[in-house]
């Protein structure tokens, strides 16, 4: 008897899910918590682990397809064992598959394709509709439109082939707009593709590649096209961005565009602090710079609530719990893990949950509902060795605190200069919100916090 | 105090041209040379040896002459002829660059050059007259000489390349210390001549910079045909020599011959120049420092060929040295190429470019290589010279040709097709495609590319 395995319910928005990457092939042997497949978000890529054991005799949703929550996407059985004909369910037209990666026809599974549509643009629109199209120009002109979109005769798109261009921006003159020969034959004209010099192997390079060749400067003699230009080419060219950056583009722009921010920093001196969890760390205790700051953070919210609060434009919103978000940086982008309720949790207990969530977010193990709700964010740039930063306001909240490195500083001491390790914070505020004065207090209610090191001889 | 646009020191194949090629642009030019126009490859180098080979070659031939049905007789090698046609060659062809460097409105200045700063040059002639030059732009052209390191005997019979074309006899026997292109076209020329002849490799292998099928091709007709022994991968110790010839141990063998030839590669030429004074930079070996467009450390002052430690080959010299004076001059700025063809003129001569099949396979990419056999070739079996075989590597994915090799006929001739190929970036598909004129040695280029893609006309599909 075959076990089906079923999309699993991701969190509170997502429905439907793209399959990225399958991580077991046909016929493998798969172990209960084995990993199956790979799936995105909008936060993450996630893995998805097998709750049984046996062989994957069935992909019914291949890489590159979605699949509404709880649709059929494999079986499991014995070795050799058939599995039932399912046909793919059918994701909605909203669905997102990363459209980096390329669509197998559904077809050969049996019953309807379950292939995902993608907009005319290569990028999904987004969720608000007041975001700035900022990369949806380049998207359109240079993405490769997937075959089968594009209205154009056989005979045109052979010409399109052989002279090694791409026909998507020629405008057709056949019925609906459909592009004729007659129409490339006058792009070609146009565009001086007969003046075009270009090596042999570098054409067969670009029919290969698909790489426009009326798009490629040439750098050999008088201006010849070589294979180190259409390399260059293929290098330049533009790739969809991951699902998460997408998201990141979408949250980020929107946040500049709707909350005016401005910036207010303070330099601490943190050379008692740094003293102290010396000591703390010969006493066995290991807590980071980091731990310090967060507490602050914390404490410091609960102070002055107008920065852990929300807006609509119409409504403000005190949150009473501090949901603290850490912007954690990883390889394929960027990730702010939360530590819910912060304002209960002692340091000790901070300080575990931040390394255990930092740990799971550089191992992508975070889950949607361990990255969505924070009310504030820190942003910790201290180990990238930078003088001042300004951070961007995660949307929904009202400001966020920007980290940098401690650095050696000389610095005005009772009328004389001294060094001391100095780190600069800087709070980027929601105007909407948040006044210059508010904003001086809060950061420096932080400033005194991290420098009276009496407040953490008790708690440490 | 003369004053000039470009001056260039050195007379050589990459000098001379460079000479020319800045009169041609209008620049007030003068070139200074110690010794003879037309430096090592004119006089001691590329054209004597290849005058001697081609003695050598015909004699080789008239010893087959059976073969065509001619009966020549009983042949003998004239070689104080050979030495007086091969001088007269030389002498001719230096009074053509000599007349060409006048025609162009160069003037010559005959002694040393050497730097009194970066724009004052001192030419120090025979005689110790010392004349001063003003020079915008100056391009150091000062050419190699053979190595000859300490270890070998300072003795009449232990000779290097240039003092052997100056004997005006033959030894009986010979030992040619090191393998290199030097040491085996004048082992190859004088086995050809009835000489004796052992060469001596440290390295594993003779020749090691070419193609391996190359190498094994060569072998064979050269141990087998003229009779040469090959010891590689030992080195020549003990060396003596005395008034009744030479010797050296290799392994536990000892050898002995009437005449020692040292080809150990060569040198850079600095003696005299005081690179220093004009804040030209040299490497620990001596060669001058220049970047991709030969441009040394000091501003307007360039160095080309055998000096700056680049290819030691006249073909890349004189294409340095014309880019190098068109750079100078502000006319073009193009760095050097480095698609230089190397032809080795042994027998049988090899002609090489581009990447060996070993070096494409090295290079992290998936090749497909063509070959084609002289022995199937309609022309070279009519020529009576059927070894060898062409050559050619293509990258799989893209068809575009990256190297060629050619051993047997004129191997040396038939590379410059495959260098422009290579050049234009051509693809084996099209070269296969390009009538080539029956019946010649060409065709094996096209045989090759259709053989690259298994569509050889003249050679019996591989079997499955």
């Amino acid at each position: 008897m075959s076990q089906p395995i079923l999309m699993p319910k991701l969190g509170q928005s997502d429905e439907v899910a793209p399959i990225v990457k399958w991580r077991k092939r046909i016929g493998e042997a798969v172990n209960k918590g084995d990993i199956l497949f790979e799936i995105e978000t909008e936060k993450a890529v996630l893995e998805v682990e097998s709750f049984y054991a046996g062989n994957l005799i069935k992909i019914v949703v291949p890489a590159g397809q979605a699949a509404p929550v709880n649709a059929i996407v494999a079986f499991l059985g014995k070795p050799g064992e058939k599995a039932p004909d399912v046909a793919a369910a059918p994701a909605s037209a909203a669905a997102t598959a990363s459209p980096g990666v390329e669509h197998n026809s559904g077809g050969r599974h049996g019953g309807r394709p379950s292939r995902v549509e993608n907009k005319d643009s290569a990028l999904p629109s987004g969720g608000s509709g007041s975001v700035p199209t900022v990369a949806a120009p380049l998207a359109a002109s240079a993405v490769p439109s997937k075959p089968g979109r594009l209205l154009i005769s056989p005979r045109a798109r052979a010409l399109a082939n052989t002279s090694c261009i791409d026909p998507s921006g020629i405008a057709g003159s056949g019925p609906d707009g459909r592009i004729v020969e007659k129409d490339v034959r006058a792009h070609l004209d146009a565009r001086g593709y007969d003046k075009l010099r270009i090596s042999p192997a570098a054409k067969a390079l670009a029919a290969q590649q698909k790489v426009d060749i009326l798009a490629v400067t040439g750098t050999g003699e008088g201006g010849r096209i070589m294979t180190e230009d259409i390399q260059r080419a293929m290098a330049e060219r533009p790739k969809p961005l991951t699902l998460m950056r997408q998201t990141i583009a979408r949250r980020l722009t929107q946040s500049v565009v709707t909350s005016p921010h401005f910036y207010v920093t303070v330099s601490v001196d943190m050379g008692d602090l740094l003293k102290l969890r010396q000591e703390a760390k010969t006493r066995g205790s290991d807590y980071s710079v980091t731990d310090f700051i967060l507490e602050a953070c914390i404490m410091t919210l609960q102070e002055v609530p107008e920065v852990n609060s929300s807006t609509d434009g119409q409504s403000v919103r005190w949150h009473a719990s501090v949901h603290l978000g850490l912007a954690t940086s990883r390889p394929d982008g960027l990730v702010v893990p939360v530590i819910r309720d912060a304002q209960k949790l002692t340091l000790v207990e901070l300080h575990q949950a931040a390394k255990a969530l930092a740990a799971r977010a550089r191992d992508g193990k975070l889950l949607p509902e361990e990255m969505s709700g924070s009310t504030f964010t820190v942003s910790n740039m201290g180990m990238l060795n930078v003088e001042n930063f300004t951070a961007i306001i995660n949307p929904g909240e009202s400001a966020i605190l920007a980290v940098s490195s401690t650095l050696p500083t000389p610095v005005a001491r009772d009328g004389n200069v001294v060094v001391r390790p100095i780190m600069k914070i800087t709070l980027a505020s929601d105007h909407r919100l948040v006044d210059g004065a508010m904003a001086a207090r809060f950061v420096n209610a932080i400033k005194t916090k991290l420098e009276d090191v009496s407040l953490w001889t008790r708690s440490i | 105090m003369d004053s000039f646009d470009l001056i260039v020191i050195g007379a050589g194949p990459g000098g001379y041209p460079a000479a020319i090629r800045a009169a041609q642009l209008g620049a007030r030019t003068a070139i200074v040379e110690q010794e003879a126009i037309g430096g090592t490859c004119l006089n001691w180098g590329c054209i004597p040896t290849k005058s001697l080979i081609a003695g050598a070659d015909l004699f080789a031939h008239l010893g087959r002459a059976a073969e065509y049905g001619i009966q020549a007789g009983e042949t003998r090698a004239d070689y104080p002829a050979m030495i007086a046609r091969k001088d007269k060659i030389v002498a001719k062809l230096r009074g053509g660059v000599k007349q060409l460097l006048k025609a162009n409105g160069v003037q010559t200045f005959e002694g040393t050059g050497s730097f009194q700063a970066r724009n004052r040059i001192a030419v120090r002639a025979a005689d110790g007259a010392l004349t001063t030059l003003e020079t915008k732009h100056t391009v150091i052209a000062t050419g190699s000489t053979s190595v000859m390191p300490g270890f070998l005997p300072k003795h009449p019979r232990v000779v290097e390349s240039r003092a052997f074309l100056d004997r005006p006899s033959l030894p009986a026997s010979m030992i040619v210390l090191g393998g290199g292109v030097i040491g085996c076209e004048f082992a190859c020329m004088a086995a050809q001549l009835g000489v004796k002849v052992t060469v001596v490799e440290l390295l594993p292998e003779i020749l090691a910079m070419l193609d391996a099928d190359a190498i094994m091709e060569l072998r064979k007709h050269m141990q087998q045909k003229l009779g040469i022994r090959i010891l590689a991968g030992a080195p020549l110790t003990n060396i003596g020599a005395d008034d009744t010839g030479v010797s050296g141990t290799v392994g536990k063998e000892t050898l002995r011959a009437d005449l020692l030839l040292a080809a150990l590669g060569r040198r850079p030429v600095t003696a005299g120049l005081d690179p220093a004074a004009a804040g030209v930079a040299l490497t620990d070996k001596g060669m001058v420092v220049v970047d991709a467009f030969g441009r040394t450390t000091a501003a307007s002052v360039y160095a080309i060929g055998d000096v700056n430690g680049g290819p030691q080959l006249a073909h890349a010299a004189t294409a340095q040295g014309i880019a190098a004076v068109e750079h100078a001059l502000g006319h073009a700025r193009r760095a050097f190429d480095a698609l230089v063809p190397s032809c080795i003129f042994t027998a049988p001569e090899v002609g090489q470019v581009g990447l060996t099949e070993q070096q494409a396979q090295a290079s992290q990419r998936a090749v497909t290589v063509g070959r084609f056999p002289f022995a199937a070739l309609g022309r070279a079996l009519a020529t009576g010279d059927s070894e060898g075989f062409v050559k050619l590597i293509s990258d799989a994915q893209s068809d575009r040709l990256l190297g060629a090799t050619a051993v047997g006929p004129h191997a040396t001739d038939l590379i410059a097709e495959a260098t422009l190929a290579i050049k234009g970036e051509w693809t084996a598909a099209e070269l296969g495609r390009v009538i080539h004129a029956h019946p010649t040695f060409a065709e094996s280029w096209m045989e090759a590319a259709h053989a690259l893609h298994g569509a050889c006309i003249h050679a019996a599909p591989k079997r499955r």
